[in-house]
Order: C-alpha cells, then structure tokens, then sequence
C-alpha cells in the first residue's frame, strides 16, 4: 500500500504534523541552549586555564631570573676571570670554588663549567662528563644571544641518559672583555608531583608539560612525554586537539619570556564539555517527554475530534432521516400542509395544497397567506396574527377550526384547519394543516335532509298510523259499549281481540318512535348521581306492584356522567324487564349494584326470574326481538333496544347473562364516570 | 243552533277521530254546544271570516277550542298563531290535541300560547277520559278574563 500521508483522515494527519512541528521547535531550542551551555563551558574552562598558565609562567619566569642572577654572580668572581685569563694550576682551586652552587640548589646543579670564548670547556666540576662537542658549544651559543647578559638554553638529554638538563650561561667579561662563559647545567626537577599539585588545583584532570618552544622535547618535568601534536609555537589562547587514540583535548600554551621554553596545561574536552553533554542529555529528555506528551495529546485530542466528528456526522444523519421522513409525509399527505412566518407570509407549501388550493409553489411561497382567504377573512386573520404574535393569546392556534377558503379560480370552499405553532430562532412559525371539508359538508347536508325527512316520516308514523287505530279500537268499543244486547259471546270475543291487538299496535308504534327519537336526542351530560336515580325508580316500580312479593336491592353506585333523562329510561327499561320476567316467582328479588373490572366500572342489574338461553343473549338487544312467548309475557321487544342505544350513545357497552329458569343479568358500562 | 251557543270549537280533520271526541264530550254531558270545524281554514273563517257559513258574529267566543295540530289547508299551529295574535281571540284557552308526540310541536305550541296539550291514545278509554277532563275543565272549572 502506498505511502500517501495527504490522503489520510486529519485524524491522523493533524498529530502527525503536529509532532513533526514540536519536534523540530524542541530539537532547535535544545541545541541552541546546548551551544550556549557548551560555549560557556569551554569560556570558562578557557579563561581558568589561561589564568593558571600566565601564573605558571609568571613562577618560571621568576625562577629563571634567580637562576640568571646566580650564573652572574658566578660569572662575576674574580677566581673564574683570573683562571680564564691564565688557567693556572695555582688559581684552579679557587675557581672551582668559585663554580660550586649555593648550597640549597646543589641537588638542582649536574655541572658548572667554565667556557672560553669559543666554548671549549676550560674546567668543569663534573670531570666525569663528556663536554660538549664543539659544533654543538657554538651552535648554542650562537642560538642564544649571550654576549650582553646571562641566557638560558633548550632541555636536552644530558648525554644519553634520561636525565633532562639545560643550561643557564652567563658570559664572563673583564673590563669589557668576553673571556668566556660560566655553563650551569641544572636538571628538570626530578619530580612530577609539583606538576600534578599544580594540575589538581586546575582540576579536570589537567596535565602540566613543559618544553622546548620548536617543540623537539616536551617533559611532564619527570620524563620525556610526547609532545601536543600541532605546532603550538606561535599558538594563543585555547587550542583543540586529538592525540593518537582518538581522545580530544583542550590546551593552552604559553612561552616564558627570556627562554626557549614554553608550558602547556593540556586537559581532556569532555570533562569540561560534561556539564553541556549533561545539559544536553536532560534537554533531549524533556524535550522528547515534550514532543511524546505532544504528540500524545494531539492525537487524544484529535480522536476526540473523531469521535465529536462522528457524532456530528450520526446526528445529521438521524436529521436527514428524520426530515427524509417527515418530508415524505408532508409531500405525500392528501391534506394541504402550509407553513407561514410571523409576518403570515407562506414559507412551505405541499402538494396537497397545490392541488386543493391550484397555486403551484412558486406562486405562493413568500406571499401572503392571505391569498387563500375569502376577502371577509382577512382583517380578522391579520388581527389575529398580530395578537398571537405579540401576546401568545390563541384563539384559532391548537385547535381545529371549520373555514373557507379561496381556490386559485376564486371559487370558496369549506375546509377545516388545524394550526400549529413553533419558536424558531427565526421567530414563531405556522403550520397549519388543511382539510377539504367540500365533500363532508354535503354529506353533512344530505345527513340532514335525510334527517329531516326522517323526522317527518316519524310524525307522519305517529300521526296517521294511530288515528286509523285509533278509530278501530274507539269502534270496536262502542259496538262493545252500545251493541252489547245485539251481540253474541263469540262476537263480544272477536272484539275484544280487535280491542287488544289494536292497543297492542298502539304499543308498538309509541315504543319505535321513542327508539327513533332517541337516536336524534342530543344528548345533556351532566353528573348523575346513579344511586338516587336507581332508587327512585325502584321505588316507582314497588309501589306499582304492591301485590308481590319483590325485592329490589340498590347498592350504594359511583356516579356517572350521562343524560339524565336517558339514563332513567334505560335502567327503567332493565327494571321493568326484571319485575316482569320473576312475575311467576313467589320470592322476586332484583339487585342492582356494580363491579370494578380492569379500573372501569361495570353496574349490573340480576334478577331471579325466567332467564333466558343463553345462545340466543345476541337477540336480546334487537328491536322487536322477543326471547319469550307473548302469552308468556307481553312486551313489543323495544325496550331493551332502547337501552342499548342509549348505551351505546354514552359510549359503554351492554351484554346480559343468563339461564332458563335461573335469572338473568344485564351488564352496562358508562366511560367518562368521575371517580367514585 | 247558533253561533252564541258554541261552548267548544273542536277542530279537526278526522271525522273518526271528531266522532269519538264527540262522544265523550256527551258522556259527560258537555256535547251540547260543539262546534266542528274539519280544516284550519274553516277554523279560521269560523273567527275572521266573511260568513261563508254565516257563523261569524262578533263577540261570540267558545269557552276552548280543542286544536287539532296537523290539518288540511292551515295547519293548527298556524291557527294557533293567528288565534293568539288577535286580541279579540287570544283569551280563549287552546288545548292542543293531536296524535303527535314530536317534541318540536309540544315547544311550538306552547311558545304560540296553547294552553294545554294533550296527545290522543290509541287506547279509546284513555282517549275519551283525556278529552273529556279536559273539556269538563275549561268548560266548568276554569274562570277566563273577564
């Protein structure tokens, strides 16, 4: 897979860059700081060193000049001019005498002797000794500028032996005269120890040389040592250098005036270079914690990032989807749905309303809503706007409202609007949700119509069926009444059956227009206190059947809510028909009461009487239906028709139970009862 | 017999039905002096009109009128309303009789100024004891303005 850093996510690009970013601003600060420390370090370590090396030399230059005054002195003795002048055996005692050293410094002197003016040895102290060759004696002191003042030499190896010496010359004059040259040899101090004193007070492991200016001999003032591997001659202040094995070091030579000499207090760089590495080391440290916190950060932070991006990305998703939907609602509802600014200028615009209202979209939107309205409505709509607007008093908002409206063509049609509001940030928005009523309105007035002819159809029923009744049954009783004498018993009979059946249709036709009146009633719901209403009819129907021996029983009920008047005739429809089927029982005994089924309230009216199979309990409710023989007990089969509609106009439901000959009850349900 | 002797003015279509109502009257004796009227028309030329029976003579007033609501020509609440607007007739007590029991014709009717109402039974006894009392009522017992 290819390497493509640009085309990852800014998840990852973002810590990336990031730590590449604190990465180079940390290494450049730690290696600026580095160079600044080092520097520092090498400046200090520098300016101690050149301290310690002028010291140094300002001790040898001192030692020198009391070197030089004592060869002068030497030089200046009467015994050593006078062997000079003549070497006679009589004065060479007296200048070798005169040669010996200072007591204190005998250790210090290998030989003191006497040059003539072409350097060939004329005596010497240390007989032992080989002089010098004589090339060599002048070349020395041509080197040196001896003829004027006392000088010293270059170290050389005295002989071949290891011992290191060099000589302190001092040219032996009289009145003015060079007779020749007092040569002390003196050795380098045998020790090192003054040398490591010295270094030790230096410190970082310093070394202390000693040597030759052209550089042929450098000493650590016990032995010969190599010298430093560049020329150091004509060297100032600090010089750097590598010796043979790799390790570095840091130097500073100095030349002591009126030798050949020069000293070097070398030591090694990383010492004083540790301080800088250490700093360095502690630098990279802290830096790399740095860049990894960094970096550790960036990158908690920036899956932060991912996962707020995420969020953001599965909550504008759930939004498309959401408003996919809603939009697939509104789009597709049969209804007009339109939404409107507080200003009621159209700010959405469906389908539905397209069709129902015939303005497509763009005619509409940023229009008024007022467009829609018959002229009549608009003042009222403005006004009610305005005061919705300025103090939330809703009159039309969150209700459904019955409205006309004005198609494109100008024609006005009934519709029904239900209105919505929200708070947006841009202000309360409408939506109203339109219905086209058109086709129910004239549903509603055929409804009506029918209605009314209904109406009449039952006057007409009520009216002109009974006179024609009327008239048999008033006959049929004046034949009974005036003719008596002329008829015969079976006549009598037949009449009287004329006279019953002709009450009977009476019967029948009162009771169905009292079950057709009661499904145009409007119902009058007020609170009914159920136990007084049932008592008062319980004791309605005892006293009308004194005779018996009947029991009614009413339990304390909850109230309902309901049209009182119906409710009366209702439940004096289930206890007239509980009186009248345990007519046949010696002990009659009806009970009214209630039950609590699953928080409703369920009242029931039981009786002991004739019962019925319960197979045929869906026939009870029928009009006309009859379970019983008329002869058995009477009835037109209304009565209980009545009490299902009434019922069911309150919105419960009825149901009976019951056995031949084991009684019956009749259940009944009234929703909307205040609690008990 | 005249017109001054009119004590009830029954106004009804149905000649059964005015036959019957009759016949109860005279069971209580209160027949003598009935007036039948078979359409609101007749009702109200009976009242206002120009003699085509040469009934009408002012001043004579029925002590009831029995109305029968649904008629022929002019129904009985309209001859109620023309009854009730005349000063000259609006004292006589209206006992509206009909088989109707629709209850806008109850509220009509009293809203009009009847002053009775009184649905007919089919049942005979019920009938003729209904009209008598009523007749027996107005006629005897109720005093009208003088």
């Amino acid at each position: 897979m290819p390497w493509r850093v640009w085309n990852w996510s800014i998840e990852r690009k973002l810590p990336l860059l990031f730590t590449g970013l604190l990465a180079i601003v940390v290494a450049g600060f730690t290696w600026a700081a580095y160079r600044q420390v080092r520097g520092s370090a090498v400046s200090g370590a520098n300016e101690r060193l050149q301290r310690v090396t002028s010291q140094l030399v300002d001790l040898l230059g001192a030692s020198v000049r009391q070197l030089v005054t004592n060869a002068r002195g030497v030089a200046e003795s009467p015994a050593v001019r006078s062997y000079l002048r003549a070497p006679f055996a009589g004065v060479r005692a007296d200048a070798l005498t005169a040669l010996q050293p200072p007591p204190a410094t005998t250790q210090m002197v290998v030989a003191t002797e006497l040059w003539d003016a072409n350097g060939t040895r004329a005596l010497t102290t240390r007989a032992d000794l080989p002089p010098l060759p004589r090339e060599t004696a002048q070349s020395l002191l041509r080197s040196l500028d001896t003829t004027a003042t006392p000088t010293i030499g270059a170290i050389r190896h005295l002989g071949g032996s290891d011992t290191l010496v060099y000589p302190v010359i001092a040219p032996v004059r009289d009145r003015g005269e060079l007779l020749g040259y007092v040569v002390r040899l003196r050795r380098i101090s045998g020790s090192s120890q003054g040398g490591r004193q010295l270094a030790q007070l230096i410190g970082s492991d310093a070394a202390l040389y000693f040597g030759n200016a052209d550089g042929d001999l450098w000493t650590d003032f016990s032995a010969v040592v190599p010298g430093p591997p560049v020329d150091v001659g004509d060297a100032h202040g600090l010089i750097e250098y590598r010796r043979e094995g790799g390790a570095r070091y840091l130097a500073a030579p100095a030349r002591i005036p009126a030798t050949p000499w020069m000293v070097l207090v070398e030591f090694p760089r990383a010492p004083v270079l540790a301080p800088a590495h250490t700093f360095l080391l502690r630098m990279g440290t802290v830096g790399l914690l740095l860049v990894v916190t960094g970096a550790a950060a960036t990158w908690g932070l920036s899956r932060r990032m991912r996962a707020l991006q995420a969020q953001v990305a599965a909550r504008t998703h759930e939004l498309q989807e959401s408003e996919t939907r809603l939009r697939g609602v509104t789009e597709t509802a049969y209804d007009a749905i339109i939404a409107a600014s507080a200003e009621g200028n159209i700010t959405y615009w469906n389908p539905g309303a397209a069709r129902m209202f015939g303005y497509a979209p763009n005619e509409v939107l940023g229009q008024p809503l007022t467009m829609l309205m018959p002229e009549r409505y608009r003042d009222p709509h403005r006004q009610g706007i305005a005061r919705y607007v300025a103090t939330r008093d809703a009159r039309v908002v969150g209700r459904t409202v019955e409205l006309e409206g004005r198609r494109k063509d100008g024609r006005e049609f009934p519709l029904e609007l239900s209105l919505a509001t929200a708070d947006t940030p841009a202000g309360i928005a409408f939506t109203g949700i339109i219905r086209d009523i058109t086709e129910r309105k004239r549903i509603e007035a055929a409804l009506r119509e029918t209605n009314a002819e209904l109406e009449s159809f039952s006057y007409s029923v009520s009216h002109d069926l009974r006179a024609p009744l009327r008239a048999i049954h008033g006959f049929a009783r004046i034949l009974i009444e005036d003719h008596r004498a002329q008829l015969d018993p079976e006549a009598q009979r037949l009449l009287g059956v004329i006279d019953d059946n002709t009450k009977r249709m009476g019967q029948l036709i009162d009771d169905l227009l009292a079950f057709s009146r009661l499904g145009r009633k409007e119902l009058d719901t007020t609170r009914v206190d159920m136990t007084e209403l049932v008592r008062g009819i319980a004791d309605g129907l005892r006293r009308a059947e004194e005779d018996r021996a009947l029991e009614v029983a009413v339990d304390r009920l909850p109230p309902a809510r309901g049209d009182r008047d119906l409710l009366r005739q209702a439940i004096t429809n289930l206890l007239q028909n509980a009186v009248k089927f345990t007519r046949r029982r010696p002990a009659a005994r009806i009970e009214v009461g209630t039950r609590a089924d699953g928080g409703e309230t369920v009242y029931f009216v039981k009786d002991n009487g004739a019962g019925f199979d319960q197979r045929y309990a869906g026939k009870l409710f029928g009009v006309f239906q009859r379970l019983h023989r008329l002869d058995e007990f009477e009835g037109t089969g209304v009565g209980l028709a009545i009490v299902q509609r009434i019922i069911h106009r309150h919105g419960g439901r009825v149901w009976a139970e019951g056995r031949v000959d084991e009684g019956a009850t009749f259940y009944f349900t009234l929703p909307g009862a205040p609690g008990a | 017999m005249h017109a001054h002797e009119v004590e009830i003015l029954l106004v009804e279509d149905n000649p059964q039905d005015a036959e019957l109502t009759l016949r109860a009257l005279k069971q209580r004796n209160l027949a003598n002096q009935v007036f039948t009227c078979h359409d609101g028309a007749e009702a109200l030329e009976f009242f206002f009109g120009e003699t085509p029976h040469g009934l009408r003579e002012i001043g004579v007033v029925p002590k009831v009128i029995l109305l029968d609501l649904k008629l022929p020509k002019v129904d009985g609440l309209e001859v109620l309303r023309r009854l009730k607007e005349d000063d000259r007739t609006k004292t006589i007590p209206v006992v509206v009789l009909t088989s109707s029991r629709e209850e806008p014709d109850i509220a009509r009717a009293y809203r009009l100024g009847a002053n009775s109402y009184i649905v007919k039974p089919v049942d005979f006894e019920a009938f003729a004891r209904a009209v008598s009392d009523v007749g027996l009522y107005w006629l005897l017992l109720n005093h009208p303005p003088q």
